[in-house]
């Protein structure tokens, strides 16, 4: 074979502008069943290994400028990482309750208040568990030999993310756009790509209005099927007293069902609904308050398709009985993927790997405590 | 020797590069204008992903983890992994190795645990228990256990059962101390709790005919008391709590371990069942009391456990310490008699006998 000539041109790249595919691969069914498999065979030990290889599959489906992402990242990592917070939390913390049970009886006081403790212990460190797992994943994240990283401290976030939560239930939600600008604020200036770092700019104000309009909507609705059901029951209480107990306790049932029926419809299908014209309106913001030397993010994100995001993974969830997650993790990235767009110019041959230290295990207080990165 | 162009990048800078690709059969060797010399040998090579036919093909080389080259070349990739076996990718066997290794590991660890937690620790931790947690438990667990009932104290009544200790007490000088309640509940049972307790109910007083039976069935409590089995059983359930939590990562555990946590401590209150009776046993002989009367209880529990078994009560209404263990009939053949040419001593005169009987009026 001949050898091709060089193309002198091809060396010499002047700034240029990034643009996001998904672009998908055959492969992600056959890794969702083997890890059915595996987990079911492994007591769910396989489960590091199941997550790497999905994130594989994932990053290597999203293409920038044709150059697909990588994911670095290995299971032994992420089995570290559980092996040790499961040392040194999940474990004392079993058998000094089991302790505490075993001196003080159940319904003992100190039973509850080390419960409780526990409990509060865990909302404290939700965000250290989120900062550290996104942390692992974008220095696992590599795109052209470059890998990710976030250097800010993990505690720092963990504090503004359980002051977020007070806020917000203190505020009966009003607090949500301020708090989320914060945090979001917060960890995409400590995120980097190489020595680049992201820019994070704006005020939660334009949110305001977006917000109140799907609190007051919720609330209307609410309010609303609270007046009908109490409606419903009030136009069938004459003659109640006549009914025998028998026709009372089937009306009881009714009624109980009703409500059941009214809280499931109010929150969990219209106040869902609802809330995605918010969310929606937060990506978007965000998106465009976020800068990557120089160029503007630009996300477009709309209720509609957040509400077909949401509906298609719950119903995979559903009715894989949670073993098709792979494919909800895939539609949510290829979500992001597709409708996420970078405008501007970024001279990518400047960007150099930074010799900011990477972690050496990962996600074990996200595994423990459930919770995502993103 | 096959030829192409490739792109490298060097894991230090995000420029790309375009190098000039040479398979040379034992190593791959690449150069551009702003790549030296590079000379990768195929063993350290290593696929980022399995090879997909019109997908470029990433590689890395354990001199320089951080370093890709991409290869676009359909024909030089088939040729590369067509000599270099390793370059397919998917699971290697030390992956295979890794994650059987673990598994294997980690079911030997919850076993071994499991092991120490339900058979070695509990009659250890038991015996260096110090008293006064055995009464403050023992007072909560008799609490819990006559769950109100009323408490039945008689001067008379008291006066047989501190008879029935000293009878015992006389023939084994060793016999633990201990304080015998009897509760107004309807139900057939006698418990030991920590802290040498023993709740009797005024079923099993009812349900008894002599004093020989009642004796035997208190033996049979005393014995628990003896082997610390009340104790040794709190600790084992604290130790399954634990285990539970720990092996499902949840608090509480779920039904598949609580069952069969529940299997073990089953088993596990057999064998103190056994004890216990061994302990009744020699204790009645010693004492020259007859034998036959605990005999005759476990047949009555017997007829019992026959009548109400055809509902499946094994846990059911008689709730009896002696029903939650199978073999009843096994009990009773294993119950040794008095050896011959010794005589009995009755326990209790019938006055005495009828005073405990009427203990809850």
């Amino acid at each position: 074979m001949q050898s091709p000539p060089f193309d002198s041109a091809a060396t010499q790249q002047a700034p240029e502008a990034l643009r996001f595919e998904y672009v998908p691969r055959p492969g992600l069914f056959k890794i969702t069943l083997i890890n059915l498999v595996l987990n079911i065979l492994t007591l769910s030990i396989y489960r590091f290994w199941g997550k790497t290889n999905v994130r594989k599959h994932i990053w290597s489906c999203i293409h920038i400028n044709g150059e697909p992402l990588e994911y670095t990242g290995t299971a032994m990592e992420l089995f570290k990482g559980f092996l040790f917070v499961f040392g040194l939390f999940i474990m004392p913390l079993v058998i000094i309750n089991a302790l505490l049970k075993l001196n003080y009886g159940n319904q003992s006081p100190i039973v509850f208040a080390t419960n409780s403790l526990f409990g509060l212990f865990v909302y404290v460190m939700y965000g250290y568990a989120i900062y550290k797992a996104r942390k692992y994943q974008l220095t696992r994240t590599l795109w052209r030999g470059i890998r990710g990283n976030l250097v800010g401290s993990a505690m720092t976030y963990s504090i503004t993310y359980f002051g977020a939560l007070l806020a917000k239930g203190a505020s009966l939600g009003w607090a949500t756009p301020v708090m989320n600008t914060v945090l979001h604020e917060q960890i995409t200036n400590d995120m980097r790509f190489g020595d680049a770092a992201f820019k994070f700019k704006g005020r939660a104000g334009p949110l305001y209005p977006t917000y109140a309009l799907c609190w007051f909507l919720v609330g209307v609705l609410s309010i609303f099927f609270i007046a009908w059901g109490v409606s419903l029951v009030a136009g069938n209480f004459e003659g109640l007293f006549e009914k025998t107990p028998s026709q009372k306790e089937t009306l009881g049932i009714l009624y109980g069902l009703a409500i059941i029926v009214l809280v499931v419809v109010v929150y969990f299908l219209l106040s869902p609904v609802v809330w995605s014209i918010y969310i929606a309106k937060e990506m978007r913001t965000f998106a465009n308050y976020t800068r990557f030397d120089g160029a503007q993010f630009k996300l477009n994100a709309t209720a509609g398709s957040i509400i077909w995001l949401t509906i298609g993974n719950v119903l995979i969830l559903v009715f894989t009985l949670t073993f098709g997650w792979p494919f909800v993790q895939q539609r949510t990235f290829r979500y992001m993927a597709q409708r996420l767009e970078l405008e501007g110019a970024i001279d990518i041959d400047r960007i150099q790997q930074s010799q900011a230290a990477i972690p050496t295990r990962g996600e074990g207080l996200a595994d423990a405590f459930d919770v995502s990165a993103w | 020797m096959i030829e192409t162009l490739a792109t490298y990048f060097d894991g230090q800078s995000a420029r790309n590069r375009t190098v000039h690709l040479r398979d040379d059969g034992d190593a791959l060797s690449f150069s551009g204008p702003e790549t030296p010399k590079t000379i990768w040998n195929i063993r350290g090579l290593h696929p980022i992903d399995a090879p997909t036919k019109g997908q470029p093909y990433r590689l890395t080389h354990d001199a320089k983890p951080g370093a890709r080259l991409i290869i676009t070349d359909e024909a030089f990739i088939q040729n590369l992994i067509s000599h270099s076996n390793h370059l397919r990718g998917g699971y290697s066997m030390r992956d295979i190795a890794n994650i059987f290794g673990w598994t294997v590991g980690g079911l030997g660890v919850c076993a071994a645990l499991t092991y120490l937690a339900m058979w070695i620790l509990p009659d250890r931790v038991a015996h260096v228990l110090p008293q006064s947690w055995r009464e403050k438990t023992g007072t909560e667990m008799e609490t819990t256990l006559s769950g109100g009932a009323k408490r039945c104290q008689t001067p008379a009544g008291e006066h047989a059962l501190g008879t029935i200790v000293a009878a015992l007490a006389e023939g084994t000088p060793s016999l633990p101390a201990v304080s015998i309640h009897v509760y107004d509940m309807p139900l057939v049972n006698a418990f030991a709790v920590s802290g040498g307790k023993i709740i009797v109910t005024r079923g099993l007083l009812d349900k008894a005919e002599t004093a020989e039976e009642f004796t035997g069935v208190l033996a049979h409590e005393m014995g628990h008391v003896w082997h610390f089995h009340p104790e040794a059983q709190i600790v084992r359930l604290g130790g399954m709590e634990v285990l539970s939590s720990i092996f499902t990562g949840t608090n509480g555990g779920n039904a598949t371990t609580n069952v069969a946590m529940l299997a073990t401590v089953l088993r596990s209150s057999r064998a103190a069942e056994a004890e216990a009776d061994q302990f009744a046993n020699e204790a009645l002989i010693n004492a020259k009391i007859d034998p036959k009367g605990l005999r005759s209880f476990f047949e009555k529990i017997m007829k019992m456990e026959k009548d109400q078994g055809s509902n499946g009560a094994m846990l059911g209404e008689i709730g009896s310490i002696f029903s939650t263990h199978p073999g009843t009939e096994d009990r009773i053949k294993n119950i040794q008699l008095l050896p011959s040419g010794v005589v009995a001593k009755p326990v209790l005169t019938d006055q005495e006998w009828q005073a405990l009987k009427k203990m809850c009026g």
